[in-house]
């Protein structure tokens, strides 16, 4: 087991390198630099040149690279370009708003969604199936920011009854509860975008497995044995479906951290998602680096954990 | 064709009449800057365009800056809660050539190719006519636009006659023939943004091709992302020397003062990087644009711009289409007063325009004194340190809590005295004996930092000179030619400069209180809205003597000013 644990983690420092490193050479390979954002037609080459040396852009890659690995490792990852903040500090500053965000909506979609799953898998072929599973598919299909912007203009405008940006009022009203109360309003529609949109690949996931679980052999020896219908699905079909579901979920919990770019966006949420998308079309490299290589972290340790669990609840699974 | 012209010109006006009643009757054309009258704004941080829309619609906010999206023009043109300022722009959007390629380095092939585009026609199929036509250099909103003899108005006959009298005759497949090589024309690119990232401009970019190409002239046209084609623009290639392209459509926000004529089209600019990217390189422009770069006086300014527009129309670098307008939206049903500001919109540009904050109101509030109002801030500034600024969104914020020494007239864009109340030009003689300027101002009386401390001539001093030192990129104009300044009294100071430009008169400024910028050594990572103000409660370090003071920033939410009780401008 030790053995094994080392092995991993080795393999997710040498991934790690190897994502920092492209995560170097892949912005500095797009075209312009940072500092050809500044558009402004006074803006003159010395000017630029000046900018390039404040932000260490004059020196040759090697020096910047070695900087850059240099940072990483102590966890600084500089100041960003555009705010001038420690990219550490910002990223931190947004991590609650991503986290509120995305972990609500992430435990209702996946709760609902393997809810709903078992809910079809035990009545398929019947009406509810059809009309579950063709809503799945239609929303699933619908882009993401389509149901924001529709879920906005319904529940923002023509019934007015949600806010339509940030995540509280400005300025918030006094009091512990009512505060409560504004937070939770604010972020209604934005999980709801979500949620909509993904909730329909969970039960799906999750039915597709139950079905064909429920088909196999050992299903039916349960049946043959007189156990009851709730005790075969619970106690055996969704027990044999739970190694691939937490995994999934596992592999998914990345999410949470690295935000949705576009509701973030739509709604106005100063999230990591959004910060990930002006730093992008800013070019501006620290706060890119930072944020992917915070992004990456979450990603590689989300792996590590799923292989764990994956092990603790599938008993067949063996270390070797 | 002329009927044609003479309608659409009636339209626009009848447009612009229809779109600025509203405003001039909730202003009454007043605009005494004798406010602020509201006791609180707030700024709602909210990127999307949709929630932006709503939020006006919802009441969310009272003022919109900037409305761009011609759908949301027209529903709040239609809301009767809403009033519309269209203000012409300080921009111009054109389509630029490579002048150090061929066949584009004839003068004629640009001008007759200036002829062909009909910019009446694009202003309002792809505008919807909320835009301006711009046939100049320098568009009609600046006091320096100078109406050139040379103008090219759109002619396709004259066009014609041009290409043909050139020797650009059309071949049997209707592409014209270029008269040095007595071959077909080469198809020329022309580069645009894509059209997710800008899709007026691509869309500008295919039309234009689609004329020339009728015309006879082969284009066409290439996408590129928008770093991607600021890269192709601005790089020379180091051996060649050349840039990689034919023809482009792009855009630039201008100032006041028309100095753009140097920085885009001098020789000297055009170098690796050097935004003079069409490689215009004539003598006779770059004296012009020198005696606009360093006028010893307001009048030789004008002249000098008058002259270098003359010639820039005859070069033809650039094909002009279209100057952008301000359009602003105000909740009518509850805020009055805002002023439309020639150049810069009733909203949109605080830093260079603060008629609106001076002058906007509640309807609801007694005397039109008090109360609190919304304006719409589209994404977080970045910094809201007066020295790292580079955001429109940090200008909007500054902009209200800042005063200029020198503002402008919001209908003639002439200068107005603010917080110099007067001032005068004269020369010295440099320590390397050059002649250099020397701008004395007069400071108004009674003007306080927003924690009580005056406003002097040691803070314009101080302010200088911390430039200089420090060197900010952003402020270049500024620092880059300062010497020194004598403090006479506390409120007259002498600034003096190395070389000698009338302009230095606006670069002075005295924007950094003294008692806390003094401590502050690395300005970049200085965030005065974070830090609490050393003797007043209640204030950061972020104090200027604008109107509105500095209260609160909730990243991503919103913004708080209230106003500034000793203004000095203010009566009651």
């Amino acid at each position: 087991m030790r053995t094994y644990f080392l092995r991993r983690l080795f393999v997710l420092l040498g991934s790690l390198f190897v994502i920092v490193t492209v995560n170097f050479v892949l912005f500095r390979l797009m075209p312009g630099s940072p500092v050809d954002t500044v558009i402004s037609p006074d803006f003159t080459p010395e000017m630029k040149a000046l900018l390039m040396e404040r932000y260490g852009l004059n020196e040759p890659y090697y020096i910047q690279y070695g900087l850059y690995l240099k940072n990483l490792i102590s966890l600084n990852f500089g100041r960003s370009f555009q705010t001038r903040l420690p990219v550490w500090d910002e990223l931190l500053s947004r991590l609650p708003n991503t986290l509120l965000l995305l972990g609500s909506s992430f435990l209702i979609m996946v709760v609902t969604g393997v809810a709903l799953g078992i809910f079809v898998a035990s009545r398929r072929g019947s009406r509810w199936d059809t009309v579950l599973t063709g809503s799945a598919v239609f929303f699933g299909a619908m882009p993401g920011f389509f149901i924001a912007l529709l879920l906005l203009l319904v529940f923002g405008y023509y019934i007015d009854v949600f806010p339509v940006h940030g995540t509280m009022s400005a300025p918030p009203p006094t009091g512990f509860w009512p505060r409560v109360y504004d937070r939770l309003l604010h972020l209604v529609l934005p999980v709801a975008s979500i949620v909509v949109s993904g909730v329909g690949s969970w039960m799906m996931y999750t039915r597709n497995h139950l079905v064909t679980t429920l088909a196999a052999d050992f299903i039916r020896t349960a049946q043959a044995k007189g156990l009851s219908k709730r005790r075969v699905l619970y106690g055996h079909a969704l027990r044999s479906s739970l190694p691939p579901l937490v995994t999934l979920f596992f592999l998914s919990l990345p999410n949470i951290i690295t935000g949705a770019v576009v509701i973030e966006s739509i709604f106005s949420i100063q999230g990591i998602g959004r910060y990930l998308l002006q730093a992008t079309l800013r070019q501006d490299y620290p706060a890119i680096e930072g944020a992917f290589f915070f992004i990456a972290v979450a990603v590689l340790l989300c792996n590590l954990l799923a292989d764990f669990v994956y092990r603790l609840v599938d008993p067949r699974i063996e270390v070797r | 064709m002329i009927l044609r012209k003479w309608l659409t010109v009636l339209l626009m006006i009848t447009f612009m009449l229809c779109m600025s009643m509203g405003a001039l009757s909730a202003a009454d054309g007043a605009w005494d800057g004798n406010g602020p009258y509201v006791d609180e704004i707030i700024m709602p941080i909210i990127t999307d365009s949709e929630a932006r829309y709503l939020a006006l619609l919802r009441g969310e906010i009272d003022i919109y800056p900037d409305v761009n999206r011609p759908s949301d023009i027209r529903s709040f043109a239609a809301d009767p809660r809403i009033d519309l300022t269209m203000t012409p722009g300080l921009h111009m959007f054109y389509m630029g050539f490579n002048l150090q390629r061929e066949p584009l380095d004839d003068p004629v092939l640009r001008r007759a190719m200036a002829h062909l585009v009909d910019r009446e026609s694009l202003v309002f199929s792809v505008f919807d006519g909320y835009v301006f036509p711009l046939a100049e250099a320098v568009p009609e909103s600046s006091p320096f636009y100078h109406r050139t003899a040379h103008v090219a108005e759109y002619d396709p006959q004259l066009a014609e006659r041009l290409l043909n009298e050139a020797g650009y005759v059309r071949g049997e497949d209707g592409i014209r023939v270029d008269p040095r090589t007595s071959k077909p024309l080469r198809t020329l690119t022309l580069i645009t943004p894509t059209y997710e990232e800008s899709p007026t401009s691509a869309e500008v970019a295919v039309r234009l091709a689609q004329t020339f190409q009728n015309a006879g002239i082969p284009v066409a046209v290439v996408s590129l992302e928008f770093n991607t084609m600021v890269e192709r623009l601005l790089r020379k290639d180091p051996v060649t020397g050349e840039r990689d392209f034919d023809l482009f459509v792009s855009g630039w926000g201008l100032a006041r003062y028309p100095l753009h004529l140097y920085t885009l089209f001098h020789s000297s600019f055009d170098v690796n990087g050097g935004n003079n990217v069409t490689g215009l390189r004539d003598a006779a422009y770059d004296a012009a644009a020198e005696k606009l770069w360093r006028p010893r006086t307001l009048e030789q300014a004008y002249e000098a711009a008058a002259e270098a527009q003359e010639i820039w129309a005859a070069l033809q670098p650039y094909i002009p289409i279209y100057s952008l307008t301000y359009i602003d939206a105000f909740r009518s049903d509850r805020v009055t007063g805002y002023v439309e500001h020639v150049g810069y919109g009733a909203a949109s540009n605080p830093l260079a325009s603060p008629w609106t904050a001076l002058n906007i109101r509640r309807v609801d509030q007694p005397e039109g004194r008090g109360g609190s109002i919304r304006w719409l801030l589209f994404d977080d500034p970045g910094t809201l340190n007066i020295l790292a600024s580079y955001t429109a969104f940090e200008d909007q914020v500054l902009g209200l809590i800042y005063d200029s020494l020198i503002t402008a007239n919001p209908e003639t864009n002439e200068d107005y005295p603010w917080l110099a109340t007067s001032w005068v030009i004269d020369t010295w003689t440099t320590e390397s004996g050059e002649e250099g300027s020397v701008i004395t101002y007069q400071l108004a009386e009674g003007v306080t930092w927003h924690d009580g401390v005056p406003f002097t001539a040691y803070d314009v001093k101080f302010t200088m000179d911390y430039l200089k030192e420090k060197k900010p990129p952003n402020l270049q104009a500024v620092w880059q030619d300062y010497s020194h300044s004598i403090v006479h009294d506390d409120l007259t100071v002498s600034v003096y400069y190395n070389t000698v430009s009338y302009w230095h008169t606006y670069a002075t400024g005295g924007f950094l209180a003294e008692h806390i910028w003094s401590d502050v050594d690395d300005y970049e990572s200085f965030q005065p809205w974070r830090e609490p103000h050393p003797e007043v409660e209640g204030l950061t370090k972020l104090i200027g003597h604008g109107p509105f003071v500095f209260k609160e920033w909730v990243p991503g939410e919103y913004i708080r000013l209230v106003r500034n009780e000793s203004y000095w401008r203010s009566q009651g």
